[in-house]
């Protein structure tokens, strides 16, 4: 560890503080109880930049007034703020006068009224009245620079914040500032629509209302409605929100810093997806298959009872269906239904994470100190965790060596062997493309192993490597599991029973099957079981076809709507709030009140699940003991003739919410193909061309894109458009 | 002992109010005019275009005490511009059983889009029917006030308009 730093004593407005060296003048002044207000000046965002001028303060032996924000603390420094000092408050003044200038006056239009650092700050600093006599600078507005963000320039004090949020910290590079002296003004290159997974956070950034989210145009004041702290269940990162409701509908979510998980980040999906909770096509009641008349709505406790009827026919021959997003409750409440109530030992987990991996948790935080991180796995990190990409992108800003081993990553390796790698790394000797990395993982001090892969294996895998490279403080094993809660789902169903057996692939006939979410009911190997069983119970917010060959289907509930706890990919157990009422029971009342029924008394309220599991940091020396597989290096897949390997990734804006919300399409994945450059060039393919994927009889017409970073002899798509195909695809122009 | 004569002075009083005009106003028949500043029904006004001069901007119902006044705002298209900014008032209803008649949304608004009138005939039949929609107060009222003469209870011109 290194020495704490030196600290050094300013004084600012008279008041003695002692900070240590290298603190920004405005953190200072807020140690010492003293605020310095200013626009611009954003730590997260990287340096300062100094481009508003509001945190002009006075100091003492300098000719001129200096920004706050964009000096650091000295010894012996004498600060002066706009309380003390004449000069630095009639600069503030002055600033903000010149700000206002061009700034229209429409603050009862504007869906930052009420909320706005500038309203605040000029009530508090500015002048009273403008001297503009002239006619104000007008642009057109708004302009949808996205389906999901409208720009006003008129009210753009140029910041500089969301380009430099798009530059330096999602590294999209979308957002720029045109133009110079008074005719900038913030675009998207060559009005193209800013896409991009992390786009929404410049509206959280945009000190005036220049940015605002289309989703809550004109919904909501900030007078009229209430803010509920809650956690974001839609991927595995868990980042904490504010859920802001009026009339008892979420209006918007907005993110919420906890500087371990997300860094005050939040996605778009996390950010915009919650108005599928009043899709049009919600099911709202209990619906049962009755003979000759098909799905009829019923009232609750006819569900009950044919849910309780279905089971008890069932015997104990009942598997369950988990689609990896419910509560640690509700998961509960399953899983003893299941396990203890009807005697049955079978469960379709959608994550398996290793308890092993206890031992190596740590704060996703600690990826942006580490030295080298390493990720492994098919799928992009992006797409399925996406802040743990952002901690990486800071890792690497930091000067960190981040290495992607994969079919995308700088060390190529043939698609699934996520495992093997790890075994590989883990190995005393390691074969010759890994030997650099394998030294530089044990020499460094401080590690970081992100697992993104597909195999259920690689939790144990994950903490087979982090325990040979002897992980110490600061270090971390993060799996990334395919699902929001899977982690904590695994947990409870563990806890529910002994011995865990899944066995979905035999083809006799199945007494019961429990499908609990939608995003089981997505899972094709659940399809292919409801086709097995006798009775099927499913929860689920929306009707699909999987969904319509069950006996009794229960209208589930979103997370917004749930009380209880989750645990994120770090495993750390957070708690989610009931932000708005379901539309009716919800599903940890309904599975208690049947729990009842089986002899088996389920809590049906949420209480304080999350003292009862452990919280951070959880580090034991119990080193697990793994089987490593064959080591089996990274081969190059030689890609003969037009055969490709293909690699699916579940896209983060696909999903049943992200369907329903209309702003969010232009997010989806788009139908293409990832090819690498190698081999379209030999393909005589170009981005943009169509292609034939066919596999067997199957066969489909997507766009191409070159990819230079996959390996050769790999074709990359989105989930959502591989349907039908096979691991094996031969591609053609079309 | 009392004065005999007490009982007839006070006879004498009754008997010269006898004769006297009576001051009793007969109210449904006679409506003594309101004073001009009397805060009745509220009004919602339009501009001389014919677009509201509402934008929904709901500081109303952040003023508002009794919390009486529920506004959605929407947004403008050019297919249905309502008011002259981006959004407009999609809902504005007062429940009037609610309202205390205080006249903090008048002073709240920013575009002179809602003034208290002078009417107070409001009773109704159903809880329901006191909440005031948009359309019900954009409408000039059907019933009409006498009002006092402005000139002998209103200050002409307040002293911050003049000064202003």
């Amino acid at each position: 560890m290194s020495a704490p730093p030196e600290q050094v004593t300013i004084t600012i407005d008279d008041r003695s503080v002692s900070v240590p060296k290298g603190t920004g003048l405005v953190e200072s002044a807020l140690q010492a109880g003293i605020e310095i207000p200013v626009f611009c000046y954003e730590p997260r965002l990287g340096p300062p930049l100094g481009a508003c001028r509001m945190c002009l303060v006075e100091i003492e032996g300098l000719p001129k007034l200096q920004a706050a924000c964009t000096l650091s603390a000295q010894d012996g420094m004498v600060v002066r703020t706009s309380a003390t000092s004449a000069q630095a408050a009639d600069g503030q003044e002055g600033v903000l006068e010149f700000i206002l200038l061009n700034h229209p006056l429409d603050c009862p239009d504007c869906d930052k009224g009420g909320e706005c650092p500038l309203q605040d700050l000029t009530l508090r600093y500015g002048p009273g009245t403008s001297r503009m006599v002239v006619q104000k600078r007008t642009f057109d507005k708004p302009i949808p620079i996205s389906p999901l963000i409208a720009l006003d320039r008129e009210r753009c004090i140029l910041c500089y914040r969301c380009t430099r949020f798009s530059e330096q910290v999602a590294e999209d590079g979308q957002l720029v500032a045109l133009n110079r002296g008074a005719s900038s003004i913030i675009a998207t290159f060559e009005d193209e629509p800013y896409r991009a997974h992390f786009s929404g956070n410049v509206i959280d950034l945009c000190p005036v209302g220049a940015l605002t989210s289309t989703v809550y145009r004109f919904r909501a004041r900030p007078w009229e409605i209430q803010n509920v702290p809650t956690v974001c269940a839609m991927c595995p990162v868990g980042c904490n929100v504010w859920a802001t409701t009026r009339e008892g509908k979420v209006a918007r979510v907005l993110a919420r810093n906890h500087p371990e998980v997300d860094g005050g980040w939040l996605c778009d999906k996390g950010r915009f997806a919650h108005d599928h909770l009043r899709a049009a096509d919600r099911l709202t009641e209990p619906i049962r298959r009755i003979r000759m008349r098909g799905l009829v709505a019923v009232p609750w406790e006819e569900a009950l009872d044919a849910a309780d009827e279905g089971l008890r026919a069932a015997g104990a021959s009942v598997c369950v269906a988990f689609s990896g997003g419910e509560t640690v409750e509700q998961a509960d409440a399953l899983s003893r239904l299941v396990r203890q109530g009807l005697g049955a030992d079978v469960a379709l987990l959608p994550d398996d994470p290793d308890p092993a991996l206890d031992a190596f948790r740590a704060p996703l935080a600690a990826i942006r100190s580490a030295n080298v991180c390493l990720v492994v796995g098919d799928e992009p990190v992006l797409e399925r965790a996406p802040i743990v990409d952002l901690w990486l992108r800071a890792a690497r800003r930091g000067g960190a060596e981040v290495v992607t081993v994969g079919p995308a990553g700088a060390i190529a390796a043939p698609p699934g062997s996520a495992a093997a790698i790890c075994a590989a790394l883990a190995a005393s000797s390691p074969p010759e493309e890994l030997r650099e990395l394998a030294r530089d993982l044990r020499e460094a001090d401080r590690v970081a192993l992100v697992w993104s892969g597909d195999d259920d294996t690689g939790g144990r895998h994950l903490a087979g490597l982090a325990a040979a490279l002897e992980l110490g403080e600061g270090s971390g094993a993060y799996f990334l599991p395919r699902t929001p809660n899977g982690r904590g789902v695994a947990q409870a169903w563990r806890a529910a029973g002994d011995g865990r057996g899944i066995d979905p692939s035999g083809d006799e006939a199945l007494g019961a099957l429990i499908v609990s979410g939608d995003e089981a009911l997505r899972d094709t190997r659940v399809v292919a079981l409801a086709d097995r069983a006798r009775f099927v119970l499913t929860t689920a917010m929306f009707m699909n076809e999987a969904a319509g060959q069950s006996h009794v289907i229960l209208p589930g509930t979103g997370y917004l709507e749930r009380d209880g706890t989750v645990v994120n990919l770090e495993g750390r157990s957070q708690r989610l709030r009931r932000t708005v009422e379901p539309p009716g029971w919800d599903e940890l009342a309904f599975f208690a009140q049947l729990a009842r029924r089986f002899g088996v008394d389920v809590d049906p309220w949420t209480r304080a699940g999350v003292d009862e599991l452990a919280a951070l940091p959880a580090r034991s020396g119990t080193a697990p003991v793994v089987a490593a597989p064959a080591a089996r290096g990274p081969q190059r897949a030689a890609g003969a003739g037009g055969d490709f390997e293909l690699v699916r990734y579940r896209a983060l804006f696909s999903g049943a919410a992200v369907e329903r919300v209309p702003q969010l399409a232009f997010q989806r994945p788009a139908a293409e193909v990832e090819l690498p450059g190698g081999d379209a060039s030999r393909l005589h393919i170009a981005t943009g061309e169509r292609v034939v994927l066919r596999s067997g009889e199957v066969s489909r017409e997507l766009a191409a894109r070159v990819n230079r970073r996959l390996a050769p002899g790999v074709a990359r798509v989105a989930e959502e458009h591989a349907d039908g195909l096979a691991d094996s695809v031969r591609i053609e122009k079309a | 002992m009392q004065n005999p004569f007490e009982g007839a002075k006070g006879f004498a009083v009754t008997l010269g109010q006898i004769f006297r005009k009576p001051i009793t106003q007969q109210y449904p028949e006679y409506k003594r005019p309101v004073y001009p500043r009397f805060r009745g029904r509220h009004r919602l006004h339009r501009h001389e275009n014919g677009l509201e001069k509402c934008v929904g901007c709901s500081l109303c119902a952040a003023a508002c005490p009794s919390d009486c006044i529920r506004v959605v705002a929407a947004e403008n298209s050019p297919g249905n511009r309502v008011s002259p900014g981006e959004r407009y008032a999609r809902i504005y209803e007062i429940n009037l059983s609610r309202c205390i008649f205080c006249g903090y949304c008048e002073l709240a608004c920013p575009f002179d889009a809602i003034t208290l009138g002078n009417e107070f005939e409001l009773s109704e039949y159903s809880r329901d029917d006191l909440i005031y929609t948009k359309d019900m107060l954009l409408r000039p009222p059907t019933k009409t006030m006498p009002v006092a003469d402005r000139d002998l209870y209103d200050t002409p011109d307040p002293v911050w308009k003049r000064e202003s």
